[in-house]
């Protein structure tokens, strides 16, 4: 008996290889998630870098700006109307529709200011501080001068020249904490 | 009042060793700025001393250099 078996001593290069793809996409067959890879990545020098949308970055320019084009287009309105009607009883309601949308450009203002960081606040509170205490000056000054003979100003300069100091007091304390 | 003569100074002068840590990391200001979420501004005054931080914003350094706080901010002896 020379002749062996093929069934029992199968020669190891006759066995059949297995495909390369044994299970096709199917279905039936749960697959798992690839497995971790086995050296993490080096922990980067550099903290990673936030992506900021426009929205985000310019969000405090673009609510101000459509805010006060929207007081604009209804202070232009209301005015419009107002003028149309002088004599109309309810001419006073009118009048302070733009009221609204500034009182929304204020609460828009105030939420600014809670976005600011520790020193750009203290930066903010000494250039409102100057701002009021320069202002009470210089509307006290003048009322002195307009007992003297200057002429009378009207009271709505107030508000633009407090926005003046206020722009040159945050320009002057954000230049002290250069 | 330059001598200690029993009264609480408040305002105690403080260094700090910001700039060198940062520097140890390799980090822009911007960069750090954006990792505490402060301004720019912000990491620079404190680097040049011309503003001392919130005890927050100090813990916030602190977990980001991985040190104690005390490792960071060192405050100036009393003059005596």
């Amino acid at each position: 008996m020379t002749e062996q078996d093929p069934g029992q001593n199968p020669d190891p290069a006759d066995a059949p290889v297995d495909p390369l793809f044994t299970h096709p996409a199917s279905p039936f067959i749960r697959t798992e998630a690839p497995a971790p890879v086995a050296f993490a990545s080096p922990p980067s020098p550099t903290p990673p870098t936030a992506l900021y949308s426009t929205w985000i970055t310019y969000r405090t320019q673009f609510e101000f700006g459509l805010a006060v084009l929207a007081y604009l287009m209804v202070l232009v309105g209301t005015v419009t109307v107002v003028q149309a009607n002088p004599e109309a009883e309810w001419r006073y309601y009118i009048a302070l529709i733009p009221v609204a949308p500034a009182g929304f450009v204020i609460w828009l203002f105030v939420k600014a200011l809670g976005r600011l960081d520790e020193l750009q606040k203290r930066i903010q509170m000494q250039a409102f501080g100057f701002s009021f205490g320069a202002a009470a000056l210089i509307t006290f000054g003048y009322g002195f001068l307009e007992g003297a003979g200057m002429p009378h100003l009207s009271w709505t300069y107030v508000l633009p020249l407090m926005a003046l100091l206020w722009g040159a007091g945050t320009a002057f304390f954000t230049w002290r904490y250069r | 009042m330059g001598s200690w003569d029993g009264v609480l100074h408040l305002a105690v002068p403080v260094k700090n060793r910001l700039r060198l840590l940062r520097a140890e990391l390799a980090w822009s200001q911007a960069e750090l700025a954006e990792h505490l979420g402060v301004s720019r501004q912000t990491v620079n005054a404190i680097e040049t001393g011309k503003y001392d931080p919130s005890l927050p914003l100090a813990f916030s350094l602190a977990r980001t250099f991985k040190r104690q706080i005390e490792e960071i901010f060192e405050a100036e002896p009393i003059p005596t």
